[in-house]
């Protein structure tokens, strides 16, 4: 069956050691074609037998030309596993999409494992580099399909872009041609020349596309930018301490400007301007050398520097337009660099250029074309620039046929190159999603750009659905281990129109005058079985999505708006924690079990707040309420003295238009009684059901915890407190608690806009698996609670999922699934859960401005703001009814060449966080109530910007100035 | 003490020619009825009949045997055994072997024999010097080692084996036996020797030594007197040294061969008998092989090539001799 | 990091339920009663038996079975690295206990009272599987020293990467962190004389592994016997149409 074929490497750190390995060759390698007679037939034989040709990819095709690759005009593909490994060894990312298409059985992709073919294995000759004995083991391969499909009507073209190799192809007999010029010859579908990649290796490709228009010889050319330095060098640069490695992260306001958190300099290095950059793109890892300290520099101005103005005369577009106001501190563009230590030593800090590239971050960029001068006539090849919603990446320069049609569309676009002498990354168009400005496709954009799926679940998915209609059957009832709570007055919570109810309570008052209460969750994981394609999806989205007009679920529709939903009057499945709570809301015992229960009313929060405030009611149900209620409060009251914090978020709610989905007034989400109440009882839950896993689960239990912030992160909260006069003391959430209820100001608002601040200097709340930290760890500060998870919105958190099981095991009920058990697989877990949930957070509220922004088109108003932050050349400003936040300049655009103008002077005084005119009369301080006044605009075509101004009465004079 | 040694690494070709002709010797497809360990015994039509275990089998389940060492299997009426090929000396009584004192103990002389324990060589069963049946008295045991001590080679009979834990007793009760000396030992594996009529064998000239075949796999080679006398002085024991304890070069030549051509053939995997042992010497005279290059890859060749004519002339169906 | 191929093939090529190469020789070493030179892959080992022969120390010494001796080491050059190995380090101590125990388990000592049988087990190159290979040569030399057993031992190791169970882990699966079963087997009875696991696993996996485990065991014992048929074979035929 096998033959045996050893060979030695030598590899590994240090020392050099033999490593000898036995590598198998097989004669039951198929060759996956169905008009092959030989090959047994099975699963994986793809390859049609009516194509005309098979193609056969190497590496370089595979890792440049993924987008084409993943067009659906290509199919009938071979990709041999040499090419896999070695797209595996050199990116990850390819090499996925690489899978996914394999996967994907209608695109026909066909891995030949080559390399453990006893025919197609090739040898390593003495002498042989690594690439070329792979190149010839592609050769062979071609050859092979090329003889073992002798007669049949499929034959086989190697697709390769290096000209050395399609020679040598040639010479030995195989078909082989440039991507380039197979794509031209495929006259069928013209548009495909848009997806092929520019990439460097086109060797001997004079006809192909890297000749660009706007480009004179490559000799001529100006080189823009230093050489990057090799790997080796790079590696010796670090070792010495010369170079810093570091993740780039620029800023969000500046392209042009970016950190390095280098853990070498302790310090995060500041790099600026497009030389110093070096061609390097956020999330890059680079390699920064640091300037001499007499070159260092100190952050821009802040927030509102313009950019340079480029030679083409095209303005950047990066002036910033007000936004949605960050939730928490991460949320905030540049919060890290305000935690640096600026204003000493003249605001300097470490600077550095870049030299060297050790990992690209290059992904795909949803955004669009920069209008072009000059008219694009249609087909002919235009080389327009590409301008990503992501500020933080630059322009990139593509290659299209059909610039008409791309010129108001929003497109995705990936970078294939950047040269030396090229000063924008070249890339290539992969697809448009629609119109420029228009709901749906910002809509798509947005979750795009937060990496959303959005896809519909597929049939494997939807085959693990219980049959529908659904309906709680007597086997259910007749489990053992099921509690039978059908007979409880049960009712359920929830925003309006929520059709997802994942919780319901009950209370009733027991003969000895306790309570016994009860938190029912939907029962998501009677139906969602662990390593089932339903369990993998609803782990891959972790969580759903919530957008202002639509909602993208983790689980099917029919889970989660029927079979899971604890809907009113029928039968529904849960995962039950009850206690039993004195009146003065002590638990005496708590006991845990599945359930039926059946919902005798599934309220909104404003009925249930209604029902308990009327005093004309006194059914049952409502009496319920009151109870819970007055427990709740209870509790409430105990949280805040045990250090909770009560924070606030400038949540806004939308009304949408139901037809046209389009907002129809925007306001203040109102926070009830009811809504606390619930909250009371979930919190309640989730922190029980933590230590009834964690006692039996210590080292592999989902927790989530807050860290506790570090006094930098409260600077800028203090620095404006202290510059309105209040003192907060942040040595401990009950500290801070206390000192935040102390903090009153004249208004009523005041308090919540300082919590609002507050909230902002927290980091993100995160999941984690209990094996990975200490106790202590554990610990959430916002709750002030030593143990925290999330039990009870299964149906759009995975997390809750993962602890349901978590928690059904430690009752002995079902296994614990395997994966869970394993740390490993739970620390990915828990990332993949953290990066979800925040790229939903981030969607939702990205979701929230563009509504803002649509909100406001057609409208101007004048609204009361605060000012939040001072600046050089203005104030931030926050609008508390619209949730909106953004710059307001108080100088004017300086005219190219011309010097400030001395009236536009002021003077920021930093300790005081105030900004004052020059000549006095004005001055503006931080918290101050301003009126702005909010519309759109659009400075070019296509981008709406909301803008706000200072509206003309200006400053109201109240206490504070 | 030499072992027969394997093929000595030297030239590739002699080498490969024995390889080849090794191939021939085992080549042979007469059926054996071969087991290996942990297989059934195919018991054939006579099962019914029932069957006794013998050595190297065991019950597995009703009426089911099973062997339990790798061999030939052997049936003998109703008893049914399997005979390893491979393996430690089982003795027999009657056997003659060639041992070495490992130990003087209480009344007896421990004796290596090949054998799974050592072998017992009681002083009742040693003729005492004096030849004349006597008491045996606490002088004689406080002098045993006058008469044997650690490591001589003695060869002696087979007289008694324990049922119970397989302890062998032995005795030199005859003047053919007793101590060895003047001559070397070769250790072959015990199933090499068969069993036959005369174990002492003196080679005719030019040849003209003598042999001992220890049914254990020790053959012992010395001076032809050892066998021909049929009985030797009680004190001087069966020496081919002369007066001065020196054995003359020509003798020592002649018993180097035949040594060496028992370590041919045991290298080889052939039975020791003394036919064979004759031709092989012949053999390497004929063909002018000197003695210390008898155990190289090409004599052996040699050796295996004649035997495996002198196989195919006899014919593989020659009946087995017993 | 992948360790079986959406094509189902191993980094070495093997599918997972295949066992490596393998190959044995018997009687290499003349001077012993029994050796055998084994070869699972990349993994050799030679085991050599002496004995049954007279207890050495006589203390030890055991009136109603054999004492069974086993020393297990590992050659300075058996890995990349060259190493001196310390004889009687923990794991070397551990081996032979694992070995001898399940040798035990299948020579027939009742029929051998006051004898010793000495095992030596020696890696002379490691590649996963040490243990099973070690066995396995093990039982080889026993059955070629003529040494009365119930049956072959065979043994295998088995473990669960990927979610697949593998049959026959070679170092780089070893060295993956998974679970490593080692099993021996009596094939013919279908009995374990050794079941070794350090990690965890849920049963219905475990089962699944071991059963695979099980199953190469077989499957060996079967390459094990051709092979002692074979070598029994050429010594009947050359020893000639001679009875003892």
């Amino acid at each position: 069956m096998y033959q045996q074929k050893q060979f030695f490497k030598k590899t590994r750190g240090g020392k050099i050691l033999k490593v000898h390995r036995e590598h198998y060759l097989r004669d039951d390698i198929v060759c996956g074609s169905l008009a092959c007679t030989t090959c047994a037939h099975g699963d994986s034989t793809v390859l049609s037998s009516e194509a005309a040709q098979y193609l056969l990819i190497d590496t370089n095709v595979a890792l440049h030309q993924m987008d084409l690759l993943e067009n659906a005009a290509i199919a009938d593909v071979i990709v041999p596993e040499v090419v896999l490994s070695e797209v595996q060894a050199r990116n990850k990312a390819i090499h996925g999409r690489l899978r996914l298409l394999v996967a994907d059985k209608s695109r026909r992709f066909f891995v030949f494992s080559n390399e453990h073919h006893k025919d197609t294995f090739v040898k390593t000759e003495k002498g042989e580099i690594v690439n070329d004995r792979n190149d010839r083991a592609i050769r062979r391969a071609t050859t092979w399909y090329q003889s073992h499909l002798a007669g049949k009507t499929p034959d086989v073209l190697l697709l390769t872009n290096d000209a050395d190799n399609a020679r040598r192809a040639r010479d030995e007999g195989a078909a082989a041609q440039t991507v380039y010029a197979y794509v031209q010859s495929r006259t069928d579908k013209p548009e495909l020349l848009d997806f092929v990649a520019r990439t460097g290796d086109t060797g001997g490709e004079a006809a192909g596309p890297s000749a660009e228009g706007d480009a004179g010889p490559q000799a001529k050319r100006r080189m823009l930018y230093a050489e990057h330095k090799g790997m080796a060098e790079l590696t010796a640069g670090l070792q010495k301490g010369l170079f810093h490695q570091g993740k780039l992260r620029v800023n969000r306001f500046n392209c042009f400007e970016a950190y390095v958190g280098s853990q070498s300099v302790g310090k995060e290095i500041l790099i600026q301007g497009r030389e110093d950059l070096n061609r390097a793109v956020d999330g890059d890892v680079v390699a920064v050398e640091l300037l001499p300290p007499e070159q260092w520099k100190g952050p821009e101005g802040g927030i509102f520097r313009e950019h340079d103005e480029e030679e083409e005369g095209v303005a950047e577009n990066a002036e910033e337009g007000a936004g949605l106001a960050p939730e928490i501190a991460e949320d905030a563009p540049g919060a890290a660099l305000e935690n640096l230590d600026i204003g000493k030593e003249g605001g300097r800090v470490p600077t550095g250029r870049v030299v060297g590239i050790i990992k690209r971050n290059w992904r795909n960029y949803a955004g669009s074309l920069e209008p072009m001068k000059g008219p694009g006539g249609s087909g002919a090849m235009a080389h327009p620039l590409f301008v990503s919603v992501d500020r933080r990446v630059p322009k990139i320069r593509i290659q299209t046929r059909q610039l008409a049609n791309l010129a108001d569309k929003r497109i995705i676009v990936a970078i294939d190159k950047w040269d030396r002498t090229s000063r924008y990354p070249e890339g290539h168009y992969i697809k448009t999603l629609g119109d420029i400005g228009d709901r749906a496709t910002e809509s798509e954009l947005l979750l795009m750009e937060n990496d959303i799926n959005t896809r519909p679940f597929s049939q494997a998915v939807l085959n693990c659905l219980p049959p529908l209609p659904w309906s709680v059957s007597d086997a259910d009832v007749a489990k053992p281990w099921r509690a039978d709570l059908r007979n409880l007055r049960v009712c359920s919570v929830d925003p309006i129109g929520c059709r997802d109810i994942d919780d319901a309570l009950h209370c009733t008052a027991l003969p000895n005058g306790n309570f016994e209460i009860g938190v029912h969750i939907a029962d998501v994981t009677n139906f969602v079985h662990p390593e089932t394609p339903l369990d993998l999806e609803a782990a891959d989205r972790g969580t759903s999505v919530y957008l202002v007009e639509r909602r993208i679920d983790m689980l099917p529709k029919p889970l989660t708006e029927d079979i899971c939903s604890l809907r009113a009057d029928v039968d529904r499945l849960a995962f039950s924690v009850i206690w039993e709570m004195t009146p003065s809301a002590d638990i005496v015992k708590s006991h845990y079990t599945k359930s039926i229960i059946r919902s005798s009313a599934a309220l909104s929060y404003p009925e249930a707040q209604a029902r308990m405030d009327d005093p004309h009611m006194s059914d049952p149900l409502t009496e319920d309420l009151r109870n819970l209620n007055r427990l709740a409060k209870i509790m409430r009251q105990r949280r805040t003295e045990r250090g909770a914090l009560t924070l606030a978020s400038p949540e806004v709610k939308f009304e949408i238009d139901t037809e046209t989905h389009n907002p129809l007034d925007v306001g203040m989400y109102q926070i009830r009684e009811a809504n606390q109440m619930i909250e009371e009882y979930m919190l309640l839950a989730n922190v029980s059901v933590a230590e009834k896993i964690l006692k039996h689960f210590p080292s592999c239990s989902l927790l989530r915890r807050h860290p506790v912030p570090t006094p930098q992160m409260f600077e800028p909260l203090l620095r404006t407190a202290a510059a309105v006069g209040i003192e907060l003391d942040v040595g401990s959430s009950k500290a801070l608690a206390d000192s935040l209820d102390r903090a009153q100001g004249s208004d009523p608002y005041f308090n919540k806009l300082i919590r609002i601040l507050a909230t902002r200097c927290m980091t993100q709340a995160v999941y984690f698996c209990s094996g990975e930290l200490s106790p202590p760890e554990y610990h959430h500060y916002g709750l002030a609670s030593p143990l925290y998870t999330h039990f009870t919105s299964p149906i759009r958190r995975y997390a809750d999922v993962v602890v349901h099981r978590l928690l059904a095991a430690a009752l002995n009920l079902t296994p614990l699934p395997e994966r869970t058990r394993d740390k490993k697989s739970m620390h990915d877990l828990s990332d993949g859960l953290n990066y979800r949930h925040r790229n939903a957070q981030m969607a939702g509220r990205a979701s929230v401005e563009l509504h803002t922004l649509i909100f406001f088109k057609d409208r101007a108003v004048d609204a009361e703001a605060r000012i939040v932050k001072v600046r050089s050349n203005g104030f931030i400003v926050f609008v508390p009814k619209y949730g909106i936040e953004g710059p307001v300049y108080l100088t004017k655009k300086p005219d190219k060449g011309a010097g400030p103008d001395p009236n536009d002077d002021f003077v920021v005084d930093e300790e005081h966080q105030t900004i004052t005119s020059k000549d006095k009369r004005q001055t503006y301080k931080v918290l101050d109530t301003v009126t702005v006044h909010i519309e759109v605009q659009e400075p070019q075509p296509h981008r709406p910007k909301l803008i706000l101004t200072l509206a003309s009465d200006s400053k109201e004079q109240d206490g504070f100035a | 003490m030499l072992q027969p040694e394997g093929p000595a690494p030297s030239l590739d070709e002699a080498a490969a020619k024995l390889a080849e002709a090794q191939a021939i010797l085992q080549s042979s497809t007469a059926s054996l009825p071969l087991v290996c360990l942990g297989d059934a015994i195919d018991l054939g039509a006579d099962a019914e009949g029932g069957v006794m275990k013998g050595h190297g089998t065991m019950m597995a389940g009703e009426a089911q045997l099973q062997a339990t060492v790798c061999g030939l299997v052997e049936r003998v009426n109703k008893l049914v055994s399997v005979r390893a090929l491979k393996g430690r000396y089982t003795a027999q009584v009657g056997d003659v072997v060639v041992g070495r004192v490992t130990e003087v103990a209480q009344k007896r002389w421990k004796m290596d024999v090949n054998g799974k324990q050592d072998a017992a060589l009681l002083l009742a069963s040693v003729n005492l010097p004096g030849g004349v049946q006597r008491r045996r008295t606490n002088v004689d045991e406080l002098n045993m080692r006058e008469l044997y001590q650690e490591n001589d080679l003695i060869s002696a009979e087979v007289q008694q084996i324990n049922q119970g834990d397989g302890a062998v007793a032995l005795h030199t009760r005859s003047a053919k036996y007793g101590k060895l000396q003047g001559g070397q030992l070769v250790t072959v594996a015990p199933y090499l020797i068969k069993r036959l009529k005369q174990h002492f064998v003196a080679l005719a000239a030019p040849l003209d030594v003598g042999i001992i075949l220890g049914c254990n796999g020790y053959v012992w080679i010395g001076s032809k007197d050892l066998v021909d006398a049929g009985g030797r002085d009680e004190d001087e024991g069966m020496e081919a040294a002369g007066p001065s304890g020196q054995v003359d070069l020509q003798l020592r030549e002649r018993m180097c061969r035949v040594a060496n051509a028992v370590r041919a053939l045991a290298a080889l995997g052939l039975p020791v008998h003394p036919p064979a042992i004759v031709e092989v010497c012949n053999l390497s005279g004929l063909l002018r092989v000197e003695i210390k290059d008898m155990l190289g890859p090409e004599f052996l060749a040699q050796v295996a090539y004649r035997e495996a004519d002198r196989r195919q002339a006899e014919g593989d169906a020659q009946p087995m001799d017993h | 990091m992948e360790y079986v191929s959406p094509e189902g093939l191993r980094l070495d090529g093997r599918r997972p339920k295949e066992v490596r190469q393998l190959k044995c020789e018997l009687a290499v070493l003349h001077r012993a009663d029994g050796s055998a030179y084994l070869e699972m892959g990349n993994t050799k080992v030679l085991a050599t038996v002496y004995g049954p022969h007279e207890v050495s120390q006589r203390s030890q010494s055991l009136h109603d079975r054999a004492l069974v001796h086993c020393e297990y080491s590992m050659a300075t050059f058996s890995t990349g690295e060259r190493r001196r190995r310390p004889k009687g380090d923990r794991r070397s101590v551990e081996l032979s206990l694992v070995i001898r125990q399940s040798m035990e388990a299948a020579i027939l000592t009742h029929l051998l009272p006051r004898t010793q049988i000495d095992i030596y087990v020696q890696v002379l190159q490691a590649d996963g599987g040490t243990r099973a290979a070690c066995i396995n040569a093990a039982t080889l030399a026993l059955a070629d020293a003529g040494v009365p057993m119930r049956d072959l031992v065979a043994s295998c190791a088995a473990g669960y990467l990927n979610g697949t169970p593998l049959l026959d882990l070679n170092y780089v699966e070893d060295s993956a962190g998974g679970p490593d079963l080692t099993v021996a087997l009596l094939p013919k009875a279908e009995k374990v004389t050794l079941l070794q696991m350090d990690s965890k696993l849920p049963l219905d996996t475990f089962e699944a592994v071991l059963g695979l485990a099980m199953d190469g065991c077989k499957a060996i014992a079967a390459h094990m016997r051709q092979a002692l048929l074979e070598h029994t074979r050429k010594q009947a035929v050359v020893r000639g149409p001679v009875r003892l």
